[in-house]
């Protein structure tokens, strides 16, 4: 039971083949969908044009947060092999709560990931916990959604205006937060907010005179504060 | 109204089928690399002790399995909460990716239409990012050394811009609701960083989505409300 031999039961065809059939379900279910949507678009008033351009914003928009998960993967990649880290992070992941689940079961076996030589038993412990601690929210999420819709609907009491209020309110709540904990952090994270956010005040105007920029406003916006956050003296 | 007709009666049946069956299958399959372990390599945890990592998962996640799914109902909608739980990066990748469909395809949220461009949108942000983790996965930690620091760095400063842009993008329209939000959230953050809610099960953190996300809409509907009884 050397190092060696989990990494490499870790990383092996078997291995592949099982993490690959898992994340093959994540992308049936988004091209199920988005077939399906795509067809019914134009019943629901939606031209051709709106929903190409909606795909082209959204391949836009994936790229950078993609990257910043793929260097999460890579560390994850270390210490629990290829395959895991991949299936993890493609299904039901986030960076930090995978590292923390594969922390809390290998550390039930007395082995502190990244630190320690990954034993098998420890190998087996991360794999167990990450999917144990993981399924809750695809179960609770999967099985309650026809169910929020209807609360939804009766708080909207069928009124398709205060419908659009309450969930443009919501992704306004949802962003506060997100920024807001960057914020309170007060290092160079709460600079990059700021500026994210005053860079898109700027570009909001620019791009109403030109209308080619508006959807690199985002992109703009994000790549100029990262580097002018990481180009700070201090 | 035909569209809308087409819509609850044709359109959500469906996607609810399929989101549940896919969600089910998930479900399932996420097991099967803890299954190949167990049967072709024999290794197989003690109960006693994944029971044990069980619990001490639970007791910092569980919470989380039902706050979030809430908490981002009504910004992804029934099937957008399908696609999002069952491949994660909610906030970071699927919310912002759902929302700048909408904005690109000039479609307002909660409607028929942003339902249908969220769903799109949502799903080319799957692709592409298990298409970067593929290609990350295949090349390996080697890319990793490949960029130079300054890179690493930088990226670190994306998520804090991601965030600052889209709060302004979405909020520009109504800039006193969302500053008045945005100051909340800075006061539940300051409190979660202080440890005040430490009382609170699990990691406390989820309480800055959940609450802000719920007093934005309690705003929105008390405003939306006022409003009409003033036409009215």
């Amino acid at each position: 039971m050397n190092t060696q031999s989990a990494l490499d039961i870790a990383n092996s065809p078997i291995m592949w083949i099982a993490c690959g059939i898992a994340v093959a379900v994540v992308i049936v279910q988004a091209v199920l969908f988005a077939v399906k949507a795509y067809k019914s678009g134009e019943k629901v008033g939606l031209t051709k044009k709106q929903m190409n351009k909606a795909m082209k914003s959204s391949a836009i928009t994936s790229i950078g947060p993609s990257v910043v998960v793929l260097s999460g993967m890579l560390s994850l990649l270390i210490t629990v092999g290829g395959p895991i880290a991949w299936m993890r992070l493609s299904m039901i992941g986030s960076v930090m709560f995978e590292s923390i689940a594969a922390g809390i079961g290998t550390n039930t076996v007395g082995v502190t990931l990244g630190t320690d030589t990954l034993t098998n038993e420890a190998l087996g412990m991360a794999v167990w916990t990450m999917v144990l601690c993981s399924i809750g929210w695809v179960i609770f999420a999967t099985f309650s959604a026809t169910r929020m819709d209807k609360v939804q609907t009766k708080l909207s009491g069928g009124d398709a205006a205060k419908l659009i209020s309450i969930s443009t309110a919501a992704v306004i709540g949802v962003f506060s937060a997100m920024s807001a904990q960057h914020l309170v952090s007060l290092n160079k994270n709460s600079i990059a907010c700021v500026l994210g956010g005053l860079i898109m005040f700027v570009m909001l105007q620019v791009s109403e005179k030109v209308k080619a920029l508006k959807e690199w406003n985002l992109t703009i916006s994000i790549l100029l504060a990262m580097i002018i956050t990481a180009l700070l003296p201090f | 109204m035909n569209e809308k007709k087409f819509f609850e009666e044709e359109y959500m049946p469906k996607m609810n089928r399929i989101g549940k069956i896919t969600g089910a299958l998930g479900v399932v399959l996420a097991f099967l690399p803890a299954l190949a372990l167990a049967v072709v390599y024999g290794i197989l945890p003690q109960p006693a002790a994944l029971l044990t990592a069980f619990i001490a998962g639970a007791s910092s996640f569980g919470v989380l399995w039902f706050v979030e799914p809430i908490s981002y109902f009504s910004v992804l909608g029934p099937v957008g909460t399908y696609m999002a739980f069952l491949s994660g990066n909610i906030s970071n990748m699927r919310v912002p990716c759902a929302s700048m469909a909408q904005v690109s395809a000039e479609v307002e949220p909660g409607t028929e239409q942003g339902s249908v461009i969220a769903t799109i949108g949502m799903a080319v942000s799957i692709v592409i990012n298990v298409s970067v983790l593929t290609v990350g996965v295949i090349l390996g930690s080697s890319i990793l050394a490949m960029l130079p620091a300054e890179i690493t760095a930088a990226l670190n400063y994306l998520l804090p811009a991601l965030f600052g842009a889209l709060l302004v993008q979405f909020g520009i329209k109504s800039k006193s609701h969302t500053l008045c939000i945005l100051v909340f959230a800075v006061l539940i953050n300051i409190g979660l960083k202080g440890g005040i809610f430490n009382w609170l099960p699990g990691a406390s953190n989820y309480l800055g989505i959940l609450t802000s996300v719920f007093l934005s809409i309690a705003v929105a509907i008390a405003t939306y409300n006022k409003k009409n009884k003033e036409k009215a």
